[in-house]
């Protein structure tokens, strides 16, 4: 190695002691105690043989350090960085690993401390370990200080909660709703909720039940005496007791509302019927507990009282004998809902057709029907209805578009979904000279030809298709509020064009369902929203053709669209217009 | 007589706290945009002096910050809720719905 008194050895430990000297000029930053003590000797010029030593052996272990992985990963990383020579780095791993290992004693860089060094023994503000006291207030303070860093927060998922809710309101919400929810959130504190107002008081039992907070004790609190209604969205974790309880407490009653009843046994009903409530309308959901029996002696000594009648999710019981029963003594009722009753059938429907004071009906199916006992209820029952709305007859043909065209005279509401049998043609027929006043509610979703190997479906169209949706628009349009016609799929582009396009104006449209409609393009979406200028809500689920839609303020655009947000567009809309 | 088209109006709690708001920020309520209807000749848009009996000082006082909270945050997107106490939630929604707020 010494050739012409040269040693490569000398002339790095001279390079390093220079770098090392020059760094210290510097920065004059606080080291480690070692360091420090280090530097001191290398200030002094005369070294004695055992700091010499010393130092040959920490330039051996940094020598060692430079040819580790660990060596070469950091400085990968910290290449660019002033710091990042390679004896800099090379000296912080000697003196980091020089650091106290737990169990080991230790004096706390704050408090001075001696204290026993953990993996959990913090670092403090010079490099130095702390106390497990100090280690806590550090954390602590960190915490505190995070949400801080956070800043303000998007929201986008809020937004796009209230979007899915139609929710497009601009500025603070009212004081009555935010005060709602803030009873709500504190609803195991309040004892009662005094004089609060009906509609108050519903609002309330809305927001309880969809956070599920409605059980026997919050129950109490919409008891009232005084109130001829009640509303309870979620009467699941209620018992037979908390029901007996509401007709108890609120002898008044006239329209009962209780869905997820699961527990509303016989001896509630029996209850009612010997109080002598005067129930007028009365709606219940998933009351299964309740036997056949017990509906036909409630029918038989109540039905002439009520008003409204909509009993949903039934599945074990309210067969077809207890609807008959129901229809001979249920004269005076004007609206009806059966709804997902797994037991009506047939005969059902047959009886149904004997209610002459039928205003309102809706049935949605499970079981398979006979289409002349659906022509029989509007051939009956037409000329009265004001509102119908058919689901679950994917069977029924022509000849029901035909028989609600001859007899239905005084409709503002039309649904008629999930059928695949009837064409095109007779949804033409059904709104071409139709002596119906203009229909405000119209949902035709789904009814459309379904064979996966022929997506184009039969050469005449089944389901509202082109021709259907323009005579609709032309028979409906002046007054409609509420379209849908979702997985349609056989309405064509130049059908929705014709439709939308240039003159013609949907002056009440508000709420639009287009869904599954892949003709649907950002053209189209343009023309849709300036032939509706009252439009708030489009719903528009796969249709991918929707790509940049400009949607303007105080209208929610639902799905849809490639980009996450919404592109609102500020001030009146018609102005942008320029095509 | 002189400040019934006056920049700023006077509401009164029932205990006789007074709250001076500009008009503009007091009519969020619909009820005092109509107790203040230059056209309708009631007292209170006379005088601009709206005397609310059946709401205390305490509530009032909310209820006009709530005021002042919804004409800063006008026009505005992602406006979080205004903090309530959780005592005056009860008497404050009361307040809120004759105030049709």
């Amino acid at each position: 190695m010494y050739s012409n008194n040269i040693s490569a050895a000398q002339i790095h430990q001279d390079y390093q002691r220079r770098v090392r000297e020059s760094e210290r000029q510097q920065t004059q930053a606080v080291v480690e105690p070692a360091t420090r003590n280090d530097e001191d000797d290398e200030a002094n010029a005369s070294e004695t043989p055992e700091q010499k030593k010393r130092k040959r052996r920490e330039s051996a272990a940094v020598q060692k350090i430079k040819q580790s992985k660990e060596f070469a990963r950091r400085k990968a990383r910290r290449t660019g960085e002033p710091n990042g020579d390679d004896n800099t780095i090379a000296r912080e791993m000697l003196y980091e690993k020089a650091r106290p290992m737990p169990g080991q004693l230790e004096n706390c860089e704050i408090c001075s401390k001696r204290f026993t060094v953990t993996p959990y023994s913090k670092t403090g503000p010079n490099g130095g370990l702390l106390c497990a006291k100090c280690s806590k207030d550090l954390e602590d303070k960190e915490k505190k200080s995070k949400p801080r860093k956070r800043g303000p927060r998007s929201g986008r998922r809020q937004n796009q909660s209230n979007l899915l809710d139609g929710v497009t309101q601009r500025g603070a919400q009212s004081l009555v709703e935010t005060c709602t929810k803030k009873v709500a959130d504190n609803i195991n504190d309040i004892e009662e909720f005094g004089d609060l107002p009906s509609p108050l008081l519903h609002r309330l039992s809305q927001i309880l039940s969809k956070r599920r907070a409605l059980n026997s004790r919050t129950l109490n609190l919409f008891l009232r005496p005084d109130l001829d209604s009640i509303n309870i969205y979620d009467c699941a974790k209620l018992e037979t007791d908390d029901f007996q309880k509401i007709f108890a407490f609120m002898p008044g009653l006239e329209r009962i509302n209780l869905r997820f009843a699961g527990q509303m046994k016989d001896n509630v009903l029996e209850y009612i019927m010997n109080r002598d409530l005067k129930i007028s309308h009365l709606q219940l959901d998933a009351t299964n507990l309740i036997s056949d029996g017990c509906w036909r002696l409630f029918f038989h000594k109540y039905g002439l009282r009520l008003k409204s009648l909509k009993l949903s999710n039934l599945d074990f019981s309210l067969d077809d004998d207890t609807v008959e029963e129901m229809c001979m003594s249920c004269n005076g009722l004007e609206r009806l809902k059966l709804e997902q009753c797994w037991k009506v059938g047939d005969r059902s429907l047959r009886a149904i057709s004997t209610l002459a004071s039928l205003e309102h009906l809706s049935l949605s199916m499970i079981r398979e029907v006979n289409n002349d006992n659906l022509l029989g209820i509007i051939d009956n029952l037409g000329p009265n209805l004001r509102t119908l709305s058919l689901e679950g007859f994917p069977a029924a043909d022509n000849r029901l578009l035909e028989h609600i065209h001859n007899r239905c005279h005084l409709l503002s509401k039309l649904r008629f979904t999930g059928n695949t049998i009837c064409t095109d043609n007779g949804f033409v027929e059904l709104f071409r000279d139709w002596t119906n006043p203009p229909l405000e509610y119209v949902d035709l979703s789904s009814t459309r030809d379904v064979d996966n190997t022929n997506p184009d479906g039969p050469p005449e169209p089944v389901g509202l298709a082109s021709q259907g949706f323009i005579a609709l628009m032309k028979h409906s349009g002046p007054r409609i509020r509420v379209l849908n016609i979702a997985s349609c799929r056989h309405v064509s582009h130049a059908a929705l064009e014709e439709v939308f396009s240039g003159d013609k104006r949907y002056p009440h449209l508000q709420e639009l369902d287009v869904s599954f409609h892949t003709s649907i393009d950002d053209y189209l979406v343009k023309h849709i929203l300036r032939s509706c200028p009252a439009i708030k809500k489009v719903v528009a689920f796969a249709c991918f053709n929707i790509q940049e839609v400009q949607v303007p303020v105080g209208v929610a655009l639902i799905g849809g669209l490639k980009a996450q947000d919404p592109i609102i567009v500020e001030g009146e809309f018609q102005g942008h217009m320029g095509c | 007589m002189t400040t019934s088209s006056s920049e700023y109006v006077t509401l009164v709690s029932g205990d006789g706290f007074e709250f001076i708001l500009p008009r503009s920020t007091a009519c969020v309520s619909g009820t005092i945009r109509r107790m203040l209807e230059p056209t309708s000749n009631f007292s209170e848009a006379i005088t601009g002096r709206c005397v609310l009996e059946n709401i205390s000082g305490i509530v009032l006082e909310k209820v006009c910050e709530y005021f002042c909270y919804n004409e800063k945050n006008k026009d505005q997107v992602n406006v979080p809720d205004m903090d309530i106490p959780p005592e005056l939630c009860l008497e404050l929604i009361m307040a809120a719905d004759y105030l049709n707020t």
